[in-house]
């Protein structure tokens, strides 16, 4: 029997040869030391699966426009029966589904129908107890329900897909919450302070992505990589604004932003990193050269400028791929 | 302990939202607890650009004079509303109807910003769902005392919803 570091030098030898790749690694130790995978979010999309989540998707558009249509002639019985009652109703299916591997895709469509038709079901009892049901408190109150009930199935039933939920959901009581304490303030400029919301959204998306890569619930930090790095390099560029009222603080620290996130791309190799960063570091350029060189040098000029930035950003860009990442 | 060190990178994620959420709670009750506006003001409701009302209540040397307002002939206009007169007590944040007579005997500066730095703004409200929360217009149902970095919202006795349901008169000096 091998010792253990006999054991991780031959994986070195064996990456460094690229005979295995990260993935076929994790795959073997999750399967020796017991860590039952969800089939849900690491299988890849097939049209079968494409089509539970369509089907899931239309049942929820088909009970909203029976609402729509109905609402002044159906009672609230019928109401809280179409939407909780139905919501409820798929979260108990995809349980049962869930049990058996063959039919847990399936199963995570009937999640998808609960998660998108109980917050209307909430929404139907708030509005008949006189709540306003789209006001940030009653916002505030169904995330946080919904959010409860998924952190509370987390805990029980051990699903990445229930992480998944309650991320969305803590989401969005984190928005409606603070839009609700907010209220009308004079003093919260509303676009500013959404952009700074989204911005400490996008990190803790980040940072919680690189949490999960290091455990069973890898197949989430794509996912929220993806999502935090496009919340966070974009509320950055909105926060820079544009001439005369650009802020000079975030034009000027944007570049580092861009570049922090380019060399994270490697460090937690995430292609969402590069891609995005590479992205927003075009727009960063296009957006300075217009803002300020577009009337000094001449626009024609500032473009060939830029142009030609953006030819050189793409080239580092493939060369971090190709050198960093090709093997993910 | 040994939790904690293993989720970190989780527990700073986790916590960063819930750090915003306190830092803007606190951004908004911390301030109003050190800063009090000290003036008391005057407030017309119900009088509408839109209604015809016989009076018209302004500021003159100080004190608080009724104008009567010609209605020009053959015009059909609205019929006018019941224009009130208000005391607003910015300790208790409460309103107090008062008549035309007893609010003459008060010494009234009509000047929008008040000698404490205070002045009477339209709030804003978002009308957003998620993650759509950026949307928003002035909320003219809604008042607020703004100065020195607080705002205030104001417990105003308002007839309706229309837009012009009220007008400052002056702080009482």
């Amino acid at each position: 029997m091998a010792t253990k570091e006999e054991v991780l030098q031959y994986i070195r030898t064996l990456a460094e040869q690229k005979v295995v790749t990260r993935d076929e690694l994790t795959e073997a130790y999750d399967s020796g030391s017991g860590i039952k995978q969800d089939v849900v979010l690491t299988k890849k999309l097939g049209i079968a699966e494409i089509l539970y989540y369509i089907g899931g998707a239309i049942v929820f558009l088909g009970i909203s426009i029976l609402l729509w249509q109905n609402w002044s002639t159906l009672g609230f019985g019928t109401k809280v029966l179409a939407t909780l009652g139905a919501g409820i109703a798929a979260y108990f299916v995809g349980l049962l589904f869930s049990r058996d591997e063959r039919t847990e895709t399936a199963g995570s469509a009937f999640y998808l129908i609960s998660v998108l038709v109980t917050p209307i079901g909430l929404w139907v009892v708030f509005d008949n107890a006189g709540f306003d049901a789209s006001s940030y408190g009653s916002q505030s109150l169904i995330s946080g329900i919904m959010l409860g009930t998924y952190l509370l199935s987390l805990f029980v039933f051990r699903k990445n897909v229930f992480t998944l939920f309650s991320i969305l959901f803590g989401t969005w009581l984190f928005f409606s919450l603070t839009s609700w304490m907010v209220g009308g303030a004079p003093y919260f400029n509303d676009w500013k302070f959404y952009m700074y919301r989204v911005l400490v959204a996008g990190v803790a998306y980040m940072l919680m992505g690189y949490a999960f890569s290091k455990n069973e619930r890898v197949p989430l930090s794509g996912f929220l990589y993806g999502f935090g790095i496009l919340g966070f390099l974009g509320a950055a560029l909105a926060l820079g604004g544009w001439k005369p009222n650009q802020n000079v603080f975030w034009e000027l620290i944007y570049p580092g932003l861009v570049f922090g996130a380019l060399f994270l791309s490697v460090y937690v190799k995430s292609k969402a990193f590069l891609t995005w960063g590479t992205l927003f570091l075009m727009a960063y350029i296009l957006k300075i050269t217009s803002e300020y060189f577009s009337t000094g040098l001449g626009w024609p000029l500032a473009l060939v400028i830029a142009g030609l930035a953006m030819i050189g950003v793409g080239y580092m860009s493939l060369s971090i791929k190709k050198k960093y990442l090709i093997t993910q | 302990m040994e939790f904690i060190k293993k989720n970190i990178t989780l527990i700073v994620g986790i916590s960063i939202p819930i750090l915003m959420i306190l830092f803007v709670a606190a951004s908004i009750y911390l301030p109003g607890l050190f800063v009090q506006p000290k003036y008391n003001f005057v407030y017309v409701s119900g009088d509408d650009y839109y209604y015809y009302n016989q009076y018209q209540y302004s500021v003159q040397n100080g004190k608080l004079v009724k104008s009567e307002i010609q209605k020009p002939e053959n015009q059909n206009y609205q019929p006018p509303r019941e224009v009130k007169l208000y005391v607003h007590d910015v300790a208790k944040n409460e309103s107090r109807e008062v008549s035309f007579a007893e609010a003459q005997n008060l010494n009234l500066d009509s000047s929008n910003i008040s000698p404490d730095g205070f002045e009477v703004t339209y709030g804003s409200r978002g009308d957003g769902f998620f993650p759509f929360f950026f949307w928003s217009d002035r909320d003219y149902n809604t008042r607020y005392l703004k100065g020195h970095n607080v705002s205030k919202k104001l417990n105003l006795q308002l007839s309706g919803s229309y837009y012009n349901n009220f007008r400052f008169i002056g702080w009482i000096k």
